[in-house]
């Protein structure tokens, strides 16, 4: 049997950890449908009875006016940025930048959705960001082998009058 | 009624400790609770066989990579044989332990309460992933979405209503860090200027790496009681006020339609100063000597003056330009540096609360503000649609 001086120092220890979980995410009646209908070229919202809001991308219910949803309707493929950032820095997961991420509303519906925003140069950031703050309009490009995701279409800023 | 008891009891902070909000590889989660509590125990002079009720937050797991870890630290903040709980809103958690031993103790469950805000991200090795996996896994993950991006959009959209620059925001972070100078407890104690914050590293145009907050951790923990259980004592109390807590949507999409609220409006932080004002009877967030205001970022400091009635949102810029917010002037804003300067999500909005109630007890040391007898402290979490904001008096 051996003693240890207790009063040496010791090197504060750092154990190596690491989460590896899988998951599946129930996407529920209202999603299923919307990626349905995504893969078919169209983008549909769900109308709230009591404010008449469309929503997209659809839900169940409303939570401002705490109802369900009835009814669903197609909205316009062409849209306004309301807000965006540019991703600048690498981080691990996360997409490699520069790349424009937003919420757009687009025609007819009365909530945005978000998505990557291609169609700007990103070699100077600045003139980006000074582009895009004012608010272009936008386009969905749908992608040719849909999964049922929201990856299945992004945005593209048009020549197109506001 | 803002209310629900016309006539309850009054509940004071009484107590305050905190660890420094740093990196802390040489001691677990349970060390760096247990050593908050004593401190905060020691200041409030009182002892644990005190102590009736402790509620303690931690959020989000994914950050320290400890699930479900209330199981080992609410017993390191005194739990056993006590009534305990666990609360997590986001970042809103460590308020929402307070407010939760507040509502306790009103309701008479006990004369003395500890609130804990537990922060363990320094263990994180890849934080802005895990920021990720916090937004909805349906609509928004997959878009690269993390906390910082989402302020960053914010602050985009504050731009284009009202005209805030890079530069007014860099200004604000000099004050934070020049403030942040004289806290002990910092993670950045160093004073970079404006040009500095200008010069700094883009993460998600429009914010930089000091506009942003740092990595950090560590435990906040704040001795509550109410009226019956102070008594005539001689030590310095913090009352309460005025305290709400208001949610707004998930969706940040759903801000952006003419005729409602803005996503820039921050709706409710609005609403929770509305409530706690009134009860407190402030008109104006002005007539306070020190506001501690939760905001990770620059940008979304800014967002939170028009609801806290410094001014009206589109002077924003103006008032930041004319150096509001400075030592020199009233109401200080974040004399601890803010969340600029060490952000413990966690805890955070608790450590507001504590920085606030330091402050009118007139033991904040180096960072004391002269003569502080009135505070503010805001909460933000979830996607920045949880606020809480609670007001304090020394009388």
């Amino acid at each position: 049997m051996t003693t240890g001086d207790s009063s040496e120092p010791v090197p504060p220890l750092k154990l190596a950890g690491h989460w590896d979980f899988r998951y599946e995410y129930f996407a529920g009646d209202a999603a299923s449908r919307f990626f349905a209908e995504l893969g078919q070229g169209r983008i549909m919202g769900t109308v709230c009875p009591q404010c008449q809001r469309t929503l997209v991308p659809a839900r169940g219910f409303c939570d401002v006016c705490y109802v369900e949803t009835t009814q669903w309707r197609e909205v316009g493929l062409t849209g306004r940025i309301e807000t965006f950032t540019i991703l600048a820095t690498k981080f691990h997961g996360l997409p490699d930048p520069p790349v424009v991420i937003g919420y757009v509303t687009l025609d007819g519906a009365s909530t945005a959705i978000l998505n990557y925003v291609q169609g700007v140069p990103l070699d100077d950031l600045d003139a980006a960001g000074k582009q895009l703050l004012g608010q272009p309009r936008v386009r969905v490009r749908f992608h040719p082998q849909p999964e049922g995701r929201i990856t299945d279409f992004h945005f593209e800023v048009t020549d197109d009058p506001a | 009624m803002t209310r629900p008891d016309l006539d309850p009891p009054e509940v004071a902070v009484i107590g305050v400790g905190q660890t420094p909000y740093r990196r802390r590889h040489d001691a677990t989660t349970q060390d760096l609770v247990r050593a908050a509590v004593h401190e905060a125990l020691t200041d409030a002079g009182v002892a644990m066989s005190d102590v009736d009720i402790v509620i303690a937050g931690f959020a989000p797991d994914g950050l320290a990579g400890e699930n479900c870890p209330d199981k080992r630290f609410l017993p390191a903040a005194g739990a056993i044989g006590r009534w305990s709980m666990r609360v997590n809103t986001g970042g809103t958690t460590g308020i929402a332990a307070a407010f939760t031993a507040m509502d306790l103790l009103e309701a008479g469950y006990g004369d003395i309460a500890i609130a804990i805000g537990v922060e363990r991200m320094a263990q994180a090795l890849d934080v802005p992933a895990v920021f990720n996996t916090i937004f909805d896994p349906i609509y928004e993950r997959d878009i690269g979405i993390s906390t910082i991006s989402m302020c960053a959009m914010r602050a985009s959209r504050m731009m284009m209503r009202w005209g805030y620059t890079p530069e007014h925001w860099a200004q604000v972070g000099a004050r934070n860090f020049a403030h942040a100078s004289r806290n002990p407890l910092a993670q950045i104690t160093r004073p970079y200027s404006a040009e500095a914050v200008l010069g700094s590293r883009m993460l998600s145009w429009p914010i930089r790496q000091l506009d942003a907050c740092p990595i950090s951790e560590g435990v906040c923990a704040v001795v509550l009681a109410r009226s019956a259980a102070i008594g005539s004592t001689a030590r310095p109390v913090a009352w309460v006020r005025g305290r709400a807590s208001m949610t707004d949507t998930y969706n940040l999409g759903d801000r952006f339609a003419p005729g409602r609220p803005d996503l820039v409006d921050l709706l409710s932080l609005r609403d929770s100063v509305n409530r706690a004002y009134a009860q407190a009877g402030l008109e104006s967030g002005l007539q306070a000597d020190v506001a501690e205001i939760h905001a990770p970022f620059t940008s979304a400091e800014t967002m939170a003056y028009a609801p806290l009635r410094f001014c009206d949102a589109a002077d924003g810029p103006e008032l930041v330009a004319a150096g509001f917010g400075a030592w020199d002037g009233r109401p200080v804003i974040n004399p601890s540096g803010g969340p600029q300067a060490a952000n413990a999500v966690g805890a955070t909005a608790l450590v507001r609360l504590a920085e606030c109630a330091l402050q009118v007890r007139g033991r904040a040391g180096e960072r004391q503000v002269e003569g502080a007898s009135l505070a503010v402290a805001t909460g933000q979490g979830g996607a920045n649609q949880f606020s809480t904001c609670t007001v304090l008096s020394s009388r």
